[in-house]
């Protein structure tokens, strides 16, 4: 089964995130990919996340998948033109990669590279609609193609955001457009992952729900101050601040161990995004009761 | 200051024809391309007479709010308020009217050169880092349609843009210019040029280098 | 006045000092040239950063030859001639936006090294659009001018500006707690505003996926555009505007006679100069075309009597012109129209020396038609020698049909008239112009000239003021009349059509100046035309004529003269002049913004001025009162055209500061 396959059977399904390099030192990221190949269905490779210049996702979702792992290749609009990022969706299906996700990506003067031109052409709702086309064999000026791609398109949805009513709109812009699954950006507040999730059931599409093992209380007053949509309770910032350095790992697992426990019943599956932790999600996992 | 072109004719009658809507004309820029014949004449073929507000500068947010004070009344009871000017009258408009829909039935195109006077052959992108001395007093930016800072793309052909024929290839008119100054030797230069969008995205803000 | 605070959007700022200082290294001299700004508030010294580049300068040893302050450096006609006097060797460092960098670079062609000193400062801050334009009246709001206005879709908030990602379909989700967005924590998220403001209006967003199309206005088309604007602004003769035109009104509408009114009010001063002197009393009975006020010296003009009748009054009435109660005679009508026995008709008028026919001209009280109001035997007795006639036929003024009909119809009466003031003149060229708005006229003058010689008929490109006799004589002989001269000072007299045509009359008919064709056009009209009306009709009468009214109605206003440079009248007791081209009914501008605004130097009445003055320094001088600047800068060279205030975009009643400037400067010297 697929990572596709997988999700429609109802089995709950587990991805993980792979950040390429900033340079071309790759295969470290691979093998750590590997070691956890029975354990996850899935890889997102992230897009120069938070415009920082990376190894590209595409290539990387390539050597993944040569290697039997199923990888989520992302795709952000902020560095590529309609044209560009067309080409790149082709490139990907002739990879072999199915499983895509749109993203409009984050503004380039956040990233390493304030001085570059932001592109901006398409946006995630606009490519998920162009995905389609190019699915259905046209590109998005109605040109014929000389062979047709076929992906699987996912896109994501910030559940801890303000107003949320604004994050459903889009949602359902988004399916409309050909999402078929969802990622969320990381959920520490189970009662309003819940009515969240009630919300979007009838919309039909999967929900990974996000999972950021949090690595020190520093680490987690920084997210709720600066990233959108995340509000960790003091609860989890309190455990962590109480934990001795080497005990965080255990700690953060157990809050991870404990979100994933509640969220099982509310959504189809989890996106562990371990920001360098990978070596923890089989201990996550395991604690979770996978 | 901008061109304003009428969106398509037949949804704005359409439009026109609800019962409850009101119209504001702006014809601030009445020199600079606004299509004002074509609007009376679209007002006359939708029936339009009352409920029409001809009105200057829209743009300037204290006019705007007497042209609405003197309609107020009407424009209480308007399910939409339909808004032939720029883009920047409609905002204004938007502004002062929360609670009314605002349809703008003008698309709003950029003039070259239009910095205040009349519009001018020679455009400036307001790049904020002005590259003239290094290509003769020709804007790179502006008359390269590509905005290309190291030379030409290599498409022009007999001097002209492979983009649109009528027009001269940018950089084929700064060669010209830098051979007349003896400045030549500025194309074979080894450093590269590249814009710094930030200026741009952050309104202006220059450091000091 | 309220000091209002202008949002300065001035195009650029000097360079970093140390690029200034690279830019600089190696040069002997310089000459600077730095542009007043624009979307500024007015400055009239050399800017502080000008300053600052003189002193780096200095202090490299390098010779500031020259430093240049230039109005609008973007504005390559006036620019032109203040580059002529700047020496085309060494080098010219420029401060201005990159416009005016590239109109000097253009101008001097390769030959003087132009160095650029400053940097334009950018507009906008966002992805997708990197120009950004605010409105030609500042406010905080902009323009991308994407070509595909969304608007409607938005509530009325730009998706494309205010988003710094300009997303068409909802937010990114950067947008932190408080709603800011993740570029600039101190700006809204643009799509939480939009989602608040359609909520408000229980409306939601968009059901379909909107993609920009960039293209919607391709490169080449933008630069076409900018160059037909330029030819519209150029052609003829500089600035000028194009009102829209109304003419439809009545342009096809044949000269019919007006009802002789009961009561009419003849004003002693119909023209520029001194007043008549009443030659009749209360109780008197008059003929029609008899002499009722006699000319007081060289600059001024008879007065007859439009009807028979008695004078019932002698006294004051509100002049049409100067809203001031003037001297005026009032006559009952006797409907008889017993003629006076000085109307004598002439049939061998070529009999007469240049010396009588003008006398009998300047006996029939005849005065320039156009507007000027000048005493025609002024203008047929000009100091110098002239060789041209030019026939104004322009009629510029929107809504006006007077002349056009009295072309279409009389042409050969012109022609008639253009022979008499040619024999007086000893002119020998005569150049008819009509604008190419009034086919018919053109075309009945075309066939009526060839019956006669030496005249040349010229169709000219329709702007407004073209009538105005400078633009006129530019235009069609390449003249340029000096500044605070006459025509006569380049040989030339320049007379309107109707003039020409009361000439004939006086002349053939021996009838004097009593009546002239006048359009009535204008809003809620039963009647509209052109009619003979007579001099001295009430314009009560015209009201209830053409109208069906007896006042005024509060939406309206009543003018004498046309929208720009026409007469509002606050009496309907006032009435006809022989100056009066035309009647109009307006509709009142909706909301009166006439208080004083402030100047934000848009640099549009310097677009438009076809003096080509620089009228904003009249703003800023007469507001303030100092007459002596605004004499420096040509105040009375202004022909108070109103294509200034017409254009101006804080409504700035700036004509009627220049009459102010024009009396206290006169007045003093």
């Amino acid at each position: 089964m697929n990572f596709e396959e997988k999700l429609k059977s109802g089995k709950m399904v587990i991805t993980s995130e792979i950040g390429p390099p900033k340079g071309t030192n790759i295969m470290p990221h691979i093998k750590e990919a590997e070691g956890i190949k029975d354990k996850v269905d899935a890889f997102n490779v992230t897009d120069l996340q938070s415009s920082v210049m990376h190894l590209g996702s595409l290539a990387t979702s390539r050597l993944l998948a040569e290697r039997g792992l199923e990888p989520v290749f992302q795709i952000t609009c902020r560095d590529r033109n309609r044209l560009a990022l067309q080409s790149d969706l082709l490139s990907a299906s002739v990879l072999g990669i199915r499983n895509v996700l749109v993203i409009t990506g984050d503004h380039t003067v956040l990233g390493d590279h304030p001085q570059a031109k932001p592109v901006f052409d398409l946006d995630s709702v606009s490519l998920l609609k162009v995905a389609s086309g190019l699915m259905k064999g046209k590109d998005m000026v109605g040109n014929e193609l000389d062979g047709i791609p076929e992906f699987f398109l996912g896109a994501v949805v910030n559940p801890g955001y303000e107003p949320q009513e604004l994050q459903i709109m889009k949602m359902e812009q988004k399916i409309e457009a050909g999402a078929r699954f969802f990622q969320t950006q990381a959920v520490y507040d189970l009662t309003s992952f819940e009515s969240f999730m009630k919300r979007v059931l009838p919309f039909g599409a999967p929900v990974l729900g996000g999972i950021v093992l949090l690595k020190s209380a520093g680490m987690a007053k920084f997210m709720n101050k600066n990233v959108a949509g995340v509000n960790i309770p003091d609860k989890y910032i309190n455990m962590m601040a109480a934990a001795d350095k080497k005990d965080r790992p255990k700690v953060s697992i157990s809050i991870a161990a404990e979100l994933i426990k509640g969220m099982k019943t509310l959504c189809s599956g989890i996106h562990i995004m371990s920001l360098g932790w990978e070596k923890y999600i089989p201990d996550v996992l395991e604690a979770s009761g996978f | 200051m901008l061109i304003t072109k009428v969106k398509e004719r037949e949804k704005i009658i359409a439009a026109l024809r609800n019962k409850n809507i009101f119209v504001f004309k702006c014809f601030g820029c009445k020199e600079v391309y606004f299509p004002e014949e074509e609007i009376d004449s679209l007002l006359e073929e939708a029936g339009v007479k009352n409920r029409v507000a001809r009105v200057d500068y829209l743009c300037r947010e204290e006019f705007a709010e007497k042209y609405y004070k003197k309609y107020e009344n009407i424009l209480k009871d308007a399910e939409a308020v339909i808004v032939f000017s720029c883009g920047v009258g409609i905002q204004v408009l938007a502004k002062i009217l929360p609670d009314i829909p605002v349809i703008p039935a003008c698309d709003t195109h950029y003039i070259n050169g239009f910095q205040g006077l009349t519009a001018q052959d020679a455009d400036c992108q307001q790049c904020g880092e002005c590259w003239l001395n290094i290509t003769g007093g020709i804007c790179p930016i502006t008359s390269c349609s590509k905005g290309l800072l190291n030379g030409p793309c290599g498409g022009a052909k007999e001097g002209k843009c492979e983009v649109d024929k009528n027009m001269d290839c940018g950089w084929v008119l700064i060669s010209e210019r830098l051979k007349l100054l003896k400045e030549e030797g500025a194309l074979h230069k080894k450093s590269t040029n590249i814009r710094d969008y930030r200026l741009i995205i952050e309104g202006g803000k220059r450091s000091e280098e | 006045m309220e000091k209002k605070t202008v949002i300065d959007y001035t195009k650029y700022r000097i360079k970093p000092e140390q690029e200034i200082r690279d830019i600089l290294f190696g040069m002997d001299s310089v000459v600077l040239l730095w542009c007043k700004k624009c979307f500024s508030e007015f400055t009239e010294e050399a800017i502080d950063e000008c300053k600052r580049v003189i002193e780096i300068a200095e202090e490299l040893n390098i010779k500031v030859i020259e430093c240049k302050g230039i109005d609008f450096l973007c504005n390559n006609y006036h620019t032109e001639r203040a580059l002529k006097s700047v020496p085309d060797k060494g080098c010219i460092g420029v401060i201005s936006c990159g416009i005016g960098i590239q109109y000097v670079s253009g101008f001097f062609n390769g030959q003087v090294k132009i160095l650029a000193l400053a940097d334009s400062i950018p507009q906008s801050g966002n992805a997708t659009s990197v120009e950004g334009y605010h409105g030609i009246a500042l406010g905080v709001e902009k323009c991308a001018a994407c070509g595909q206005c969304y608007l409607e879709k938005t509530g009325g908030i730009c998706p494309v500006v205010d988003c710094a990602k300009s997303l068409l379909n909802g937010p990114c989700g950067g947008a932190d707690k408080d709603g800011k967005c993740e570029v600039n924590r101190e700006l809204p998220c643009a799509w939480i505003e939009i989602y608040k403001r359609l909520k408000r209006q229980g409306r939601a967003i968009g059901e379909k996926v909107d993609i920009n199309d960039y293209n919607v206005f391709p490169v080449g088309e933008k630069g076409e555009y900018s160059k037909a604007n330029q030819e519209k602004r150029r052609v003829g003769f500089y600035g000028g505007v194009y009102p829209l035109e109304k003419k439809e009104e009545t342009d096809t509408i044949p000269i019919k006679v007006f009802p002789a009114p009961d009561k009419l009010t003849v004003f002693l001063s119909q023209h520029i100069g001194t007043p008549a002197v009443p030659l009749v009393k209360k109780g008197d009975l008059v003929k029609k075309g008899e002499k009722i006020g006699e000319a007081e010296g060289f600059f001024s003009s008879t007065i007859h009597s439009p009807i028979s009748g008695k004078v019932i009054a002698i006294e004051d009435r509100t002049h049409p012109v100067s809203q001031t109660p003037q001297k005026s005679v009032i006559i009952e009508n006797d409907g008889l129209e017993i003629l006076d026995s000085s109307v004598e008709p002439l049939t061998d008028w070529q009999g007469l020396s240049k010396e009588d026919l003008l006398k009998r001209i300047s006996e029939k009280g005849i005065i320039g038609l156009g507007g000027a109001m000048c005493p025609s035997s002024v203008k047929l007795n000009p100091p110098k020698s002239v060789d041209t006639l030019v026939v104004n036929g322009c009629e510029s003024e929107p809504y006006f049909n007077a002349d056009n009909r009295l072309m279409t119809e009389m042409p050969d009466s012109i022609m008639k008239g253009i022979e008499i003031v040619k024999k007086v003149l000893g002119v020998t060229d005569i150049i008819f112009a009509i604008e190419d708005n009034k086919s018919e006229a053109l075309e009945s003058v075309e066939t009526a000239a060839k019956k006669y010689q030496g005249i040349r008929v010229e169709a000219l490109k329709t702007k407004y003021p073209q009538g105005a006799e400078r633009m006129l004589i530019k235009k069609t002989t390449g003249r340029e009349v000096p500044e605070a001269g006459l025509p006569f000072d380049v040989g030339i007299v320049v007379f309107n059509v109707g003039t020409l045509y009361a000439i004939y009359r006086a002349v053939y008919e021996g009838m004097p100046l009593i009546e002239r064709v006048v359009t009535v056009a204008g809003e809620n009209a039963i009647s509209a035309g052109n009619f003979i009306v007579k001099v001295g009709t009430p314009f009560s009468d015209i009201l209830k004529h053409c109208f069906g009214i007896n006042e005024v109605q509060p939406k309206y206003e009543l003018r004498m003269g046309g929208p720009m440079m026409g007469f509002l009248q606050k009496d309907i007791d006032s009435a006809v002049i022989k100056g009066t081209g035309g009647i109009l009914m307006l509709q009142k501008p909706p909301v009166d913004i006439s208080e004083e605004n402030i100047c934000i130097r848009c640099g549009r009445c310097v677009d438009v001025c076809p003096m080509e003055l620089l009228p904003y320094y009249y703003v800023y001088y007469g507001q303030k009162k100092l007459w002596n600047e605004m004499s420096e800068y040509r105040v009375n060279s202004c022909i108070e055209c109103g294509c200034c205030q017409y254009v101006c975009s804080s409504k700035i009643d700036i004509v009627s500061l220049v009459k102010k400037g024009k009396k206290s400067v006169n007045n003093k010297s």
